[in-house]
């Protein structure tokens, strides 16, 4: 999955995006109000982990003063990101604010890893209209909390990046996702893409769980077909 | 006796007590001199209308006849013998003064007149108490009214004290009733005019109350905000740490924790070095210190930090620069200007510090080649835990808060401009010294 992390601390913001690769997603971070705006606008990421108390940042107008300000402005342009908060307000009247404001949850500074990782989880879970929390077609279980994947009740060892691409295709089964959309879920800004790493991956999943589990659709994409 | 009711009830008892005292006194004064004057008469005229008819004239046989009087006739022939005594008296002398006399016979004095004819002597005689009694019966029934009334003045003034005492009491009562939260001012509405002041003076100091406690408030609040971020790096990194699968990844996790543990100590120190330096914190020793010794000092405990990243400090103090303070404030305030200045400079470039010093004023100047701060931004980045966007340091927010709060206590005034180098120019003027001290100790 592809994050955007919105924080000024330099320190929160390296562990946390550290933390969140070694959960096996891309983390894009940014530092100020105007930032975020700009990089909401014009890029997809399948989260944006926002803090509240940010500066404005170069060029920023008025009305982009903190992290509010950014939210209500993505929601105005009818971004459907989900949002996670994560802030050190913990007044009530602050988290009603935020959750107005259109996020999808709100998580209190300091906060343990653990629990931000299951409220990803769940965010994404219900972003995609589903209640399991388990992904799965056909024979194959993926399950986000644990990491496990099991075809017909055993587990398969995958790679991070292996896993990674399983769960974007096993999100929505039977929608096709292009090289292109995989390969943003891999890596953030500054990761070196490596060329037909996405073909690599899919080549290494389907040796693992069955020739025609993934499914090409030549000069489009792949997808995992819902109904094998 | 500390009521004042109680006090007020005494007075008054004791006022009506002299008042009943001096009454009596002057009415038995007056009488006993009045009725001396009356019966004496009447002794004279019994004695000479004896002497004169023979008998004794009917007005003043009444006062024969009244045993209260107690007047006594005796008459003797002129060699002694008693012939006639109106009621036997042993107590009576036997001899007889002429004219008026006060005589005392067995403790008891009597009064008489007594005159002489050729044949007789004739004596009317009366006991002194008598008049005395008279007197003192007068004296008291001029008392009585004062005595009746006490009780009642009493009950008037017991009622009138808490009638007019009842504001105070309510005010106590709205007092008592508040817990240490309230700071709301008391109602002067109908205060009598001795109790007013009380109240406004009670208002300004929980007014100033107020302030001194939603600023620690504030502050505590604050402080507690920006202890998070610290602590939610430190959580991150410790997680990071579990997680660590290789050596190099442990390694890493341990210098971030470093760091963060780091960060979390300057911040609580930076704290405290506030809250001491705020105004109301106790006060300080105050004394006159020299401001280049302690810039001296502190740019020597900034210079490893800034060594550690290539820049260099100057100082340039020629002469002393005299000031009335508190040393350990003062040292804060240079070494939160040097380490903010050393922490915003790049590589390689150099921190001028200079003091200088005349009869008005001493001067502190701290200049940097760092990315200084927009004019915009100058005011606000003396607020507590403000952090600038740019800069990409994790300070503790609190460098120019300090400074500023020292300042104010020290009677200096900050400004910010722009340093010759292009980066950031602190100056901060203090008041000068008078040159001799005026309190406290000079430094040797």
């Amino acid at each position: 999955m592809r994050f955007l992390l919105v924080e000024d601390d330099r320190m929160i913001g390296e562990s946390l995006q550290r933390a969140l690769r070694l959960e096996g997603h891309a983390v894009d971070w940014v530092r100020d109000a105007a930032a975020a705006d700009s990089t909401l606008a014009s890029e997809r990421f399948d989260l944006v982990l926002l803090d509240l108390g940010l500066p404005p940042g170069q060029g920023a107008g008025a009305g982009h003063a903190d992290g509010l300000s950014v939210l209500r402005a993505a929601r105005a342009r009818h971004d459907p990101t989900p949002v996670i908060v994560l802030t050190a307000r913990d007044a009530r009247g602050d988290r009603v604010a935020g959750l107005d404001a259109g996020a999808d949850d709100y998580l209190i500074k300091p906060f343990e890893l653990d629990e931000l990782n299951a409220r990803i989880r769940a965010v994404l879970r219900r972003h995609a209209g589903r209640a399991e929390p388990v992904l799965s077609a056909g024979r194959v279980t993926l399950d986000p909390a644990t990491r496990r994947v099991t075809q017909d009740g055993t587990a398969v060892p995958l790679s991070a990046r292996e896993f990674a691409v399983l769960e974007a295709l096993l999100a929505r089964p039977g929608a096709v996702l292009s090289r292109a959309q995989l390969e943003d879920r891999l890596y953030g800004w500054g990761q070196e893409i490596e060329s037909n790493a996405v073909t690599v991956y899919v080549h290494q999943l389907r040796r693992k769980l069955g020739a025609d589990f993934i499914r090409n659709v030549r000069g489009v994409g792949y997808f995992v077909d819902p109904g094998q | 006796m500390t009521s004042i009711r109680v006090r007020l009830l005494a007075s008054l008892l004791a006022l009506l007590a002299l008042a009943a005292l001096l009454m009596g006194a002057v009415t038995y004064r007056n009488v006993l001199a009045e009725t001396e004057a009356i019966f004496d008469y009447q002794l004279q005229q019994m004695a000479l209308s004896l002497r004169d008819q023979g008998e004794i004239s009917p007005a003043q046989a009444d006062s024969i006849a009244d045993a209260q009087l107690d007047f006594v006739i005796q008459i003797w022939t002129v060699d002694g013998r008693s012939i006639y005594a109106s009621r036997p008296h042993s107590a009576l002398p036997a001899r007889a003064l002429l004219g008026l006399a006060t005589l005392k016979v067995d403790g008891r004095s009597w009064r008489t007149f007594s005159v002489a004819t050729r044949e007789r002597v004739i004596q009317v005689a009366q006991p002194v108490e008598i008049r005395q009694r008279l007197a003192a019966q007068a004296a008291w029934r001029s008392v009585l009214p004062l005595l009746l009334m006490a009780p009642l003045a009493a009950l008037v003034i017991w009622w009138l004290a808490a009638k007019n005492l009842a504001p105070l009491q309510r005010l106590a009562a709205e007092l008592r009733s508040r817990d240490e939260r309230s700071m709301a001012p008391l109602a002067t509405g109908g205060l009598p005019d001795e109790l007013a002041p009380l109240a406004q003076s009670l208002n300004a100091l929980l007014e100033r109350l107020g302030r001194s406690l939603d600023a620690q408030r504030g502050f505590v609040a604050d402080a507690a905000h920006e202890l998070r971020s610290p602590l939610t790096a430190l959580k991150l990194q410790l997680e990071l740490l579990r997680r660590a699968g290789d050596a190099t990844d442990r390694d890493a996790a341990r210098a971030a924790i470093g760091e963060g543990i780091e960060r979390a100590t300057r911040l609580v120190e930076q704290l405290l070095a506030l809250a001491r330096s705020e105004p109301s914190a106790a006060v300080a020793p105050r004394e006159r210190v020299d401001l280049a010794e302690i810039a001296r000092r502190m740019v020597a405990e900034t210079v490893p930090f800034a060594a550690s990243r290539s820049i260099e400090f100057e100082l340039s103090a020629a002469a002393p620069a005299f000031v009335v303070g508190d040393p350990v404030t003062l040292g804060l305030l240079v070494r939160n200007l040097a380490d903010n200045a050393a922490r915003y400079s790049p590589a390689g470039s150099r921190v001028e510090v200079a003091i200088a010093a005349d009869a008005a004023e001493a001067v502190l100047t701290v200049d940097d080649a760092g990315p200084g701060i927009p004019e915009a931004e100058r005011q606000r980045v003396f607020d507590r835990f403000y952090r600038r966007a740019e800069g990409g340091e994790s300070g503790s927010g609190l460098g120019l808060a300090i400074v500023q709060s020292v300042a104010t206590a020290h009677g200096a005034r900050v400004s910010l401009d722009r340093s010759p180098q292009g980066g950031l120019r602190a100056v901060v003027r203090f008041p000068a010294a008078r040159r001799e001290p005026s309190h406290g100790v000079n430094r040797p």
